[in-house]
C-alpha cells in the first residue's frame, strides 16, 4: 500500500455550492472476484471542470469511469452524477453522460452513418435534429466521405473517430473518456484536443483517463492520481478527495490459526 | 414522445439494425437455412422410405427443424452485440431495457417466420404432405410458435451472451423451457394438416397464445437485469 497523500484546493474545500457536484463518490469500492479494483474512493468534482485521471495500469481508472458510466455497479460506497446516484437512477445518469471506452461499441456490418443513426435513435434524438447532428459529427471527425462504407473495413483510428462521433451526438453534462488519444493519428489528436477545449468552454465536465498526459495537462483544471484502487494524490483546483476510511484488502496476508 | 412510442422506436431500431447486419453478413443466414434443411433431410432418412410414416412425422420434423435452426438465429442476434464492446454500449444508452428485449425478440420472431416460410414448403415436398388447404391455420401456428420461441430464446440468449460456452449453454437452457410450445405447435400443425377430426386445434392454439403472453411478459420484465455486469 503506497503512502497516501491527499491534496485539495483550499479555495474549494468547504466552499458552498448551489449545484450538486458533477461527480461525487463516497468510499467507492468495486471488487472483481474478491480483488478490489477500487478500494474506497471519495471524490468530488464540481461542474465544468476538466479533470485528468492518471495512474499506472490496474490503478482503477477504468473501473471508476465504468461505475460513473453505469456500466458496472459499485460493490460498496456510492457514486453520483449531477446529484443522481448511479445505482438507483442509472437511466437518468445515462441521459447526462457520454462515455468513450477502450472498445468502440460499433457494428461492423453497418456503415459509419448507420452506426451514428442507430446511436441517435437510442439517444432519443428526433429525425430532423439527428440528421443534422450526424452530418455535423461526420464532418467534425473527418469521415464524411467514408459515411457510406461499412465499418468492418475501417482502421483502428477511424473506428476510434467514429466512436467519438457518437459522443458528439449526445449533449452530455459529463464526458467520460478512457484513453481518448489511443490509436489516433496527429489529426485525430488535434481533433480530440479541440473537443476537450470546446467542452471546457461550454461548461461540460470532462473526466479523462489517459497515459498521454502531454495532451491533457495544459487543459486540465485538476489531476487525480489513482494507485492500487485508492486516490494517491490530487492537484489543481476544485477537486476534493479524501483518503479511504479503511485500508484495501488486496495483498493483505491473513494467517489462519491451526 | 410518449414512453410507449419511444420504446417502440427503440425496439424497431434494434430489430432493423440486426436485420441489416444479418442480411449483409450472408454467411450466418445461409448456414442457418442450410442447417435446417439438412436436419429435415437427416430425420427423413432416419425414418425410412414409408410415405405414411413420413407424413405422420412431418409436423414434428418441421418444428424440430424450426427450433434447432431458431436456436442459431436467436444466439446470432446477441452475438452481434459481442463485437468490440457493442453490448456495453447498448446498455449505456438511456433507454428502457424492455425495449431492447422487444427489439431482439421481434427480430428473433421474424427470423423464425422467414425460416418457417421456407421450411413448410420443404416439408411438404420432402414428406409428400398436402399443405395448401391448411395454409391459414398453419401460418397462424407458425406465427404463434415463432413468437413464443423468440420470447424464450431472446431471454436465454441474454443469459448466455457473456458466457464463453454460450453456443452449448443456449440449447441446454432453451430446449426444456420450449417443450410445452413444441408439443402444442406439433399438435396444432398435425391437427391443421389432418383437418382437425377431434376438434382439438383451438385448444392447442390457445395454449400457444398463452405461452407467448406469459413468456413475453416474463422476458421483458427480467431481461434488463441480465444486462447488468
Amino acid at each position: 500500500m503506497p503512502q497516501t497523500t491527499i491534496y485539495a484546493s483550499p479555495r474549494s474545500v468547504g466552499a458552498p455550492q448551489e449545484l450538486p457536484p458533477a461527480v461525487a463518490t463516497h468510499e467507492l469500492a468495486r471488487l472483481f472476484g474478491g480483488n478490489p479494483a477500487l478500494a474506497g474512493v471519495t471524490l468530488s468534482i464540481p461542474a465544468g471542470r476538466c479533470v485528468q485521471l492518471v495512474g499506472p495500469n490496474g490503478a482503477g481508472k477504468t473501473t471508476l469511469l465504468r461505475i460513473l458510466a453505469t456500466a458496472i455497479r459499485p460493490s460498496f460506497g456510492s457514486a453520483a452524477v449531477d446529484g443522481l446516484d448511479v445505482a438507483t437512477h442509472p437511466e437518468l445518469v445515462r441521459s447526462r453522460i457520454a462515455y468513450l471506452s477502450h472498445a468502440t461499441g460499433l457494428y461492423d456490418d453497418l456503415t459509419a452513418r448507420e452506426n451514428l443513426a442507430f446511436a441517435a435513435t437510442m439517444l432519443g434524438l428526433d429525425r430532423s435534429s439527428s440528421d443534422q447532428r450526424i452530418r455535423n459529427a461526420l464532418d467534425e471527425i473527418g469521415l464524411t466521405e467514408m459515411a457510406t462504407l461499412r465499418v468492418r473495413g475501417f482502421s483502428a483510428g477511424m473506428r476510434r473517430r467514429l466512436a467519438l462521433g457518437r459522443v458528439l451526438l449526445a449533449r452530455p453534462s459529463l464526458v467520460l473518456l478512457d484513453e481518448p488519444f489511443a490509436a489516433l493519428d496527429a489529426d485525430g489528436i488535434q481533433l480530440m484536443e479541440r473537443l476537450l477545449d470546446r467542452w471546457h468552454r461550454s461548461g461540460v465536465t470532462a473526466l479523462v483517463a489517459s497515459h498521454a498526459t502531454e495532451h491533457i495537462a495544459a487543459r486540465a483544471d485538476a489531476t487525480v492520481e489513482l494507485e492500487g484502487g485508492v486516490i494517491a494524490r490530487v492537484s489543481g483546483e476544485g477537486v476534493i478527495a479524501r483518503p479511504p476510511k479503511r485500508e484495501p484488502t488486496a495483498g493483505r496476508v491473513i494467517e489462519v490459526a491451526p | 414522445m410518449t414512453a410507449l412510442r419511444r420504446n417502440a422506436t427503440i425496439a424497431w431500431a434494434i430489430a432493423r439494425k440486426d436485420a441489416i447486419a444479418e442480411v449483409r453478413g450472408k454467411q450466418a443466414a445461409v448456414s442457418t437455412l442450410t442447417f435446417a434443411a439438412v436436419v429435415l433431410l437427416l430425420f427423413g432418412f432416419a425414418l425410412g422410405p414409408d410415405p405414411r410414416r413420413l407424413a405422420d412425422a412431418a409436423p414434428g420434423l418441421l418444428w424440430l427443424g424450426l427450433v434447432f435452426a431458431g436456436l442459431l438465429g436467436v444466439g446470432r442476434f446477441h452475438e452481434l452485440e459481442t463485437e468490440d464492446g457493442a453490448l456495453e454500449q447498448l446498455t449505456l444508452y438511456p433507454v428502457d431495457r424492455r425495449s431492447i428485449y422487444a427489439g431482439k425478440a421481434a427480430i428473433g420472431a421474424l427470423a423464425m417466420l422467414v425460416l418457417g416460410a421456407l421450411l413448410v414448403p420443404l416439408v411438404a415436398i420432402l414428406f409428400a404432405v398436402e399443405i395448401v388447404r391448411a395454409l391459414p391455420v398453419l401460418s397462424l401456428t407458425v406465427v404463434l410458435g415463432a413468437i413464443g420461441f423468440a420470447a424464450v430464446g431472446t431471454f436465454y440468449a441474454g443469459v448466455t451472451v457473456r458466457m464463453r460456452a454460450r453456443e452449448v449453454m443456449l440449447p441446454l437452457l432453451v430446449l426444456p423451457i420450449v417443450a410445452p410450445l413444441l408439443l402444442a405447435a406439433v399438435k396444432a400443425t398435425s391437427a391443421a394438416l389432418t383437418g382437425d377430426p377431434l376438434g382439438e386445434l383451438p385448444a392447442w392454439l390457445e395454449l400457444l397464445a398463452g405461452f407467448d403472453v406469459v413468456m413475453l411478459i416474463a422476458g421483458a420484465g427480467t431481461y434488463g437485469f441480465l444486462l447488468e455486469e
